[in-house]
């Protein structure tokens, strides 16, 4: 909900998504994912069966006060609360996010914490943000004293993975986490969302820049970064797989073993913007565009059933030529 | 899996034998990563040639990390960052070879309960991405070691495989120096119990590794004049009986490496190019890292004896 200084000043959002695999064996139900992600008791967690299995986490705030991550290096203070959330897919595919809205403008000086713990979710500044060195920074700049947002989703992660009940920690296969960083200014008003970069950057992260519709709620943005991250995270575990591994030489067992786990465990959940808000779904309309994600994905899935087939042909001829 | 690598001593050969074991399991298709924990003399930059590992790590390193100063430790990629000119291709078929340097910027160690969780926090992360997790510790009975036990005994550990390789020089101080690091007071052995491990589990989990040893029998030492080898051999014989006496036999020992020249001039990495192209390093020091690296994961050569 916007306070009524925000309608008239611009109101950014930020956040962080960050995918991996549940570190299980198998797929958890529903009940088992309400009891992982039952992050508060005096919340509930949102249990969704179509599309896919999709179960959320209720919202928990983390404290911060700390410089803001420009890109013009201007030091200005942010003081507020950052929003988490979990989310599990399928019972397999685990996300953090960690998001908060940032008025350009916040009062001159920082505010008893009263005044932040009525705004949740929200980083304040302390005076003024240049709004695109608040949009850049958050992509670009990581350093000492500026806010660390994948540390709060991190320890998301952190925390429920330390589920010694429900988690075996052993994985079908083994994959690297990924994040994205992602912040959303308002459009120009009467135009839709739309989709202004997306980027590969080093080290796993994916970078998204957006303009929402005024008066979009955050978690509709999050809602679609987090769609977008776990497909791009399902694009990037499949060509990891995928390239790693030097099919055609003769050993099928290898390749089974590559591709067993691909097809038990992630080929299902290609589902790309079923869950995402109708007046967001414009973003997903561009991506599918360029670069195509869906087009990357069924190229993939093919590549994986030609080698399935090519398995089964080798394995009979084999069969035929002892037997 | 989780490896550990200690030692009583400093300058064992702990550090610089653990890096290219870490390397080597890399290049046969594991998911590698390397933990420096040995805050106080950090090998692993230098010899996987990432010269500004230090700069960076500053704040952001493990010991950082453990500290609650910063909420993740720094990952470096090996294979992208090195300036190794043969590490600079990820062969084909090899793992990810993944850095977690430590930093001497975090102030004293807090021995609390909260880096304790930290510490398993941080392996659970890693155990989802990587097959291999080696942990460097200091030398002796550390902190880094109680950590390391303690860490080990918490619940959400409990199913990781565990390994411990302790590592020790070919000479009667080293050799008592590291049983008694393992069965000796305060040891592993003793310290791990006391915190909640099973005994036989432990010393089950645990293997020597003895480095920089004289290979008496390679062509390097024909050369020395009759009376010096056989007292060489003499003393090689009673330092089998001394391990043996103190349990650290053969059959408890995971391998060893021969001394090697390059390694004496320089903490490095021992590559095939410089034992089939370069020949600057001797074969035999590349067949026993190897050796070590197929054994390390090898369920055969571990467990109770
Ligand atoms: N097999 C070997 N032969 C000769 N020198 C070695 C061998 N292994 C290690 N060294 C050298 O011994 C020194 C100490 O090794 P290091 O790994 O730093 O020990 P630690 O970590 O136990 O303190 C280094 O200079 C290293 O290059
Ligand atoms: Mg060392």
């Amino acid at each position: 909900m916007a306070t009524p200084e925000e309608t008239t000043r611009p109101v950014l959002a930020c956040g962080e998504v960050r995918t991996c695999l549940l570190p299980s064996s198998r797929a958890l139900s529903n009940k088992e994912a309400e009891l992982l992600l039952r992050l508060r008791d005096d919340d509930h967690v949102r249990v969704s069966t179509r599309p896919g299995r999709h179960v959320l986490s209720p919202e928990i705030l983390t404290g911060v006060d700390c410089r803001f991550p420009l890109a013009n290096r201007a030091k200005v203070r942010g003081v507020g609360t950052v929003a988490s959330r979990a989310a599990l897919t399928e019972g397999r595919l685990l996300q953090a996010s960690s998001y908060f809205r940032a008025p350009v403008e916040g009062p001159d000086r920082r505010q008893p914490w009263g005044y932040y713990l009525a705004r949740p979710g929200t980083l304040l500044p302390v005076g003024r943000i240049p709004e695109s060195a608040c949009l850049q920074g958050f992509l670009t700049v990581r350093e000492e004293g500026c806010l660390d947002i994948g540390s709060i989703a991190e320890a998301l992660l952190a925390r429920i993975s330390r589920h010694t009940g429900l988690l075996d920690y052993d994985v079908p296969l083994r994959s690297a986490a990924t994040k994205l960083w992602w912040t959303a200014r308002p459009a120009a008003p009467g135009e839709g969302a739309s989709l202004e970069r997306f980027t590969l950057a080093e080290d796993g992260v994916r970078t998204v820049l957006l303009r929402v519709p005024r008066g979009t709620e955050i978690t509709a943005v999050v809602g679609l970064c987090e769609d977008l991250a776990l497909h791009d995270w399902l694009l990037t575990t499949m060509v990891e797989k995928l390239d790693d591994n030097g099919f055609g030489s003769a050993d099928g067992t290898a390749t089974l073993r590559v591709l067993g786990p691909l097809v038990d465990h992630l080929l299902h959940l290609w589902m790309p913007g079923a869950r995402v808000d109708r007046t967001l779904g414009a973003v997903w309309e561009v991506i599918e565009e360029d670069p195509g994600f869906s087009r990357q994905w069924h190229t993939l899935v093919q590549r994986v059933r030609d080698q399935l087939a090519l398995q089964a042909v080798m394995s009979q001829r084999q069969a035929l030529a002892t037997g | 899996m989780l490896v550990f690598a200690a030692s009583d001593k400093g300058g064992t050969g702990r550090s610089v034998t653990s890096i290219n074991l870490a390397y080597r399991r890399a290049l046969d298709g594991d998911d590698v990563c390397y933990l420096d924990f040995d805050f106080g003399s950090p090998t692993a930059p230098a010899v996987f040639d990432i010269p500004d590992v230090a700069k960076e790590a500053k704040g952001r390193g493990l010991h950082s990390y453990l500290n609650g100063m910063t909420g993740e430790a720094l990952r470096v990629d090996v294979w992208a960052r090195t300036e190794h000119q043969v590490l600079r291709s990820r062969p084909s078929g090899a793992g990810r070879l993944v850095l977690l340097p430590g930093d001497r910027t975090g102030g004293e160690f807090v021995t609390d309960g909260a880096s304790l969780h930290r510490c398993v926090d941080l392996v659970n992360a890693l155990r989802r991405e990587f097959n291999l997790i080696v942990v460097d510790l200091s030398a002796g009975r550390s902190y880094a070691m109680e950590l390391a036990l303690s860490a080990t005994a918490q619940t959400e550990l409990r199913s990781l495989k565990t390994r411990w390789l302790v590592y020790h020089r070919w000479t009667r101080q080293h050799v008592m120096a590291a049983a008694d690091l393992v069965t000796g007071e305060r040891g592993i052995v003793s310290a791990g119990v006391s915190l909640g491990h099973d005994k036989d589990q432990l010393l089950g989990a645990i293997r020597f590794v003895r480095a920089a040893v004289p290979d008496l029998g390679s062509p390097q030492w024909s050369q020395v004049p009759p009376a010096q080898f056989a007292w060489m051999r003499q003393c090689n014989r009673e330092l089998e009986g001394i391990a043996a006496g103190l349990g650290i036999g053969r059959s408890r020992v995971l391998g060893s490496v021969p001394l090697e020249p390059v390694l004496q001039l320089q903490e490095q990495l021992i590559t095939d190019e410089d034992v089939l192209d370069s020949r600057i390093a001797n074969i035999q020091t590349w067949q026993a890292i190897g050796e070590l690296a197929e054994r390390l994961a090898d369920d055969k050569h571990w467990g109770l004896l």
